[in-house]
């Protein structure tokens, strides 16, 4: 008997493999790790079982300065930073809609460029900016203005610590950020269908009145999932924070968030059964966001059924 | 439950003929919220133009800073572009790989194209899998039917939210186990594995959110164009390389585009994987100013311009596309 193979299956063959190597096995193969002794990719040291990397993180999470440091800087780096990417955003993409088009096409793009730029090149830029001799050129804006006296290294001096690196940090994401709230609200406000903003202005509306009776209320799920999708990727990604710590442009513990942390104890200080307790912590949290922000999406409507099988 | 199912599909494609109806009976697009000119909009055009020029301005100074510090003999930092020399000596510095005028040689010429060409073999090797990968993928789920298609495609997105951190140790751990099957002495087939399981392990990052993207360039095309093929008698895989294919060649090369870029700027994984016996230009840049006391910051500021550039170039070339194929992945 020959057993007919859903064709569909052969076009999946590639991207299930894909999936399967490098999505669920390592997802499970984290996890496990976070209950093994593994360090320095030692992989023999695989075999035995301990809880002792949870118990070490949980008492380093009361115990440990620096891994407080870390925390805090999660903390307020991820509510800032969101605060700016969501609220930026709608500001972005609301103005970007009540413009001409022709303004608004090269303001998108130009607001697009942090996104695109490379990950090496743009921490370039923003670690020439904030560099702690003269010639950085932050210092020597200020220097000229008369500002400061003396060259100040921002990230780092102990003098402004924390609130400073946090801020480079901030900045840093936030443009980045931004840009994802802005291309989702834009679009959102341009399927609002017209009719309703024009019978708005017939009846006298301003323009204000507009935007927050039509424009705002309509996008209401567009903002949760923003916030959602947002809130996921900045306690997750690190790139944009990795070279600036690595070249010193941010002090090291106060300019860590708890991804960064993670990778650094991964690949700096070879302890992966520690790394991996920590980020298996992440994964939780990214599951149930992920989630949610499936539900908000409205996922089912999204999917059409095919029409026809021959 | 299967028949609620169906129901729910009927009422779905409902939805999309009327919207297809309603779509036909609209009138032009307006321009702008301004179809009753009863308030002056060239002012709060201007003014919304000022605002947002004036937040962008900082990261703008930015990128115009660098770029003119690749030809500069200082870096600058505002108002001195006026007062400083240029010439295109920094250029030449990069590429024959002094990288400080005082020290001696670090690297040769040979160097530099090398880690050029690396970042190409990434970028291009990415690409190639993100390509060939998410086109039949995007093709399955749009256009066939098959169990736990939904429950794949929330899948994909759930995947796309996935902290990666979490999986790059695993991914390394894989990487490290599978490099000890791999002779050291042929440095050749060593190096060629390296730069092979990066590629994939890039790619697969990209996998999901290209999958979506390439189906929604497959639900637009009309059911009518497959069925008459079909019926004519050709095989799905021929339909599908013969017919639907050059028909989202926009949709393709956009994600082409994406793909490219992705493995071009991508800093995290050549670094774990590669560094530091392939470098490549990301790699390379975190090398050079982690040695900030010995660099000569404007050679940087020319390799960085350098790049830069082909993220320029497409943004110029592909612009509507860019903002097209990005809002239609989150149209909810």
């Amino acid at each position: 008997m020959r057993v007919r193979l859903n064709p569909a299956f052969l076009f999946l063959i590639p991207a299930l493999t894909l999936i399967l190597v490098f999505y669920v096995v390592p997802l499970i193969l984290s996890v496990y790790i976070g209950f093994t002794p593994l360090q320095r990719w030692n992989l023999n040291r695989m075999g035995s079982i301990t809880a002792y990397n949870f118990e070490r993180l949980f008492y380093m999470m009361f115990h440990d300065p620096d891994f407080g440091k870390v925390i805090r800087t999660t903390i307020v780096f991820t509510a800032f930073t969101l605060a700016i990417n969501v609220l930026g955003g709608l500001g972005l993409g609301l103005a970007l809609y009540l413009m001409d088009e022709v303004l608004s096409l090269p303001y998108r793009i130009l607001w697009l460029l942090p996104r695109m730029t490379p990950v090496a090149v743009y921490s370039l830029l923003w670690y020439y900016f904030f560099l702690g001799g003269e010639e950085g050129t932050l210092n020597s804006i200020l220097l000229r203005l008369g500002v400061i006296n003396e060259p100040l290294s921002w990230g780092t001096d102990p003098r402004l610590l924390p609130e400073t690196a946090w801020v480079i940090l901030i900045l840093v994401n936030g443009f980045v950020g931004v840009s994802f709230g802005m291309i989702v609200f834009y679009s959102a406000f341009h399927s609002i269908p017209r009719e309703q903003v024009v019978a708005a202005r017939v009846d006298g509306a301003t323009t204000s009145q507009i935007v927050r009776h039509v424009l705002i209320p309509q996008v209401r799920w567009h903002i949760v999932y923003v916030t959602v999708w947002q809130l996921l990727s900045l306690l997750t990604t690190f790139a944009h924070i990795f070279l600036l710590v690595e070249w010193g442009a941010v002090h090291r513990w106060w300019g860590s968030t708890w991804a960064l942390y993670v990778f650094n104890v991964a690949f700096k200080t070879y302890e992966q059964g520690l790394a991996a307790a920590a980020a298996t912590v992440l994964v939780i949290i990214g599951a149930i966001l992920g989630l949610v922000a499936l539900r908000i999406l409205k996922f089912k409507e999204m999917m059409v059924e095919p029409k026809g099988e021959i | 439950m299967q028949d609620s199912r169906s129901r729910a599909s009927v009422k779905s494609l409902l939805k999309r003929e009327i919207g297809k109806i309603r779509g036909r009976l609209k009138p032009p697009a307006y321009r702008g919220v301004w179809d009753v000119e009863t308030i002056d909009r060239r002012r709060l055009n201007l003014l919304l133009a000022l605002v947002l020029g004036l937040a962008g301005l900082p990261v703008f100074m930015l990128y115009v800073l660098l770029v003119m510090s690749s030809f500069a003999n200082t870096m600058l930092s505002g108002p001195d572009i006026f007062s400083a020399r240029y010439s295109i000596e920094n250029w030449r510095m990069l590429f024959e790989g002094r990288l400080s005028p005082a020290a001696g040689q670090q690297y040769t010429t040979r160097d530099i194209i090398m880690i050029i060409v690396n970042t190409l073999v990434v970028a291009l090797g990415v690409t190639a899998v993100v390509l060939v990968v998410s086109v039949m993928a995007g093709y399955a789920i749009s256009r066939m039917r098959f169990r736990g298609r939904t429950r794949l495609m929330e899948l994909m997105i759930l995947l796309h939210a996935f902290p990666g951190v979490a999986l790059i140790i695993a991914v390394y751990a894989i990487y490290v186990w599978t490099l000890g099957f791999i002779p050291t002495e042929n440095t050749f087939a060593y190096k060629s594995y390296m730069m092979v399981y990066t590629v994939f392990a890039r790619a697969a990052l990209e996998i999901p959110m290209s999958i979506w993207l390439m189906k929604g360039f497959f639900d637009k095309i009309p059911w009518e164009v497959e069925w008459s093929a079909l019926v004519d008698g050709a095989s799905r895989f021929k339909v599908w390389r013969e017919i639907i294919i050059p028909l989202v060649k926009p949709g393709i090369s956009a994600l082409a585009i994406f793909a490219f870029l992705a493995g071009w700027e991508d800093l995290i994984y050549v670094h774990v994987f590669l560094y530091p016996e392939i470098k490549t230009l990301a790699t390379f840049i975190e090398e050079v100013v982690g040695s900030i006391e010995t660099t000569y910051l404007p050679v940087v500021a020319a390799a960085g311009t350098l790049y830069l550039l082909p993220t320029i170039l497409f943004f110029v070339l592909t612009q509507q596309l860019l903002l097209q194929a990005l809002s239609g992945g989150v149209k909810a």
